[in-house]
């Protein structure tokens, strides 16, 4: 085998092994989501999901894309200035074991967005799914909260679409209280 | 006034409001970057139309296949604005449209259907 070809063995033996079916890193603003919502629908009809998983993987996919975009502490820039439209910085991986789905994101946030949180999805994890759909219910008629970019509906919507509780967890803070945020949904 | 259309986007839904012929239709996906300004300019232009009064009847066609959190709590509004006339006297009829085995969209229909009882609701369960 060639290097670059033993190069790619060794990547595909890897993402193989680790099941991973989808995976970017980098800057995402509304254009990389929409094309990487077009690649998670052909990857999931492509796994074998029935449409109720693809559309909950979809659904999911798309709201945690979208918290990168709104809540991401990297904002992109290009000499001192933030570029439009707006793009932040965060990670994505979609993992198939067993049948079951992972939707993995990360981003980092600052010290007040983490304090902000991890009570929310504290909060979430405590609830059953009827507690869920109650809480969904609830919000939906509710004013939207000051601090949201979206409606305060989008943990919700995950926690309501996922099969177990919502897994996360953040790093350890750098000085200035800066960590990087891990969610995990099961489908 | 003027009749409303917005072509479908990648993240955005095809927007055909016929004023004109009172039937109101919106077709595709809807997870727009912003839907608070996305739904809210076309909420705004729906209640001008609602407020120019008129009793005849409203069809308003939904067949959205996928609408992100914020959307749907701007679809909640848009609803609620068409209630409001359905209940000041005009029929409204909201046709819902869904594959059949969209629990979620289903569901969302249910709701609506709870929320805002002046609407003459029918759910049309679509063969995928």
């Amino acid at each position: 085998m060639s290097g670059i070809q033993q190069q790619w063995a060794e990547f595909h033996s890897y993402v193989e092994r680790r099941d991973v079916i989808f995976y970017y890193v980098g800057y995402f603003s509304q254009t990389i989501i929409a094309a990487m919502a077009d690649a998670v629908k052909l990857r999931a009809e492509h796994t074998g999901a029935v449409g109720q998983t693809r559309r909950k993987l979809f659904s999911s996919f798309i709201e945690m894309a979208q918290n990168i975009v709104h809540y991401s502490s990297d904002l992109h820039a290009k000499e001192g200035q933030a570029t439009e439209p707006s793009m932040r910085r965060g990670a994505v991986f979609i993992s198939l074991t067993d049948g079951v789905y992972y939707l993995h994101c990360a981003n980092p946030v600052d010290g007040e967005m983490a304090g902000k949180l991890r009570p929310k999805l504290e909060h979430l994890r405590s609830l059953t799914i009827d507690e869920i759909k109650a809480e969904y219910k609830e919000m939906l008629r509710a004013e939207t909260p000051p601090d949201s970019k979206g409606a305060g509906l989008g943990f919700l919507t995950v926690a309501r679409d996922a099969s177990a509780p919502l897994d996360f967890e953040f790093s350890a803070p750098d000085a200035d209280g800066a960590s990087t945020f891990y969610l995990r949904a099961t489908i | 006034m003027d009749n409303l259309f917005i072509a479908a986007s990648a993240s955005s839904p095809e927007v055909d409001f016929r004023f004109d012929e009172r039937t109101l239709s919106l077709k595709g996906e809807s997870y727009p970057e912003n839907a608070a300004q996305f739904w809210g300019e076309i909420i705004a232009t729906l209640r001008r139309f609602l407020d120019e009064g008129g009793d005849a009847g409203i069809t308003v066609n939904v067949a959205l296949a996928y609408f992100n959190s914020s959307s749907t709590k701007m679809l909640f509004s848009l609803f609620d604005a068409l209630n409001e006339k359905a209940e000041s006297g005009a029929e409204v009829v909201l046709n819902w449209y869904h594959d059949e085995d969209d629990d979620t969209i289903f569901e969302f229909g249910q709701e609506l259907q709870e929320d805002f009882s002046a609407l003459v609701f029918n759910d049309h369960a679509v063969q995928s």
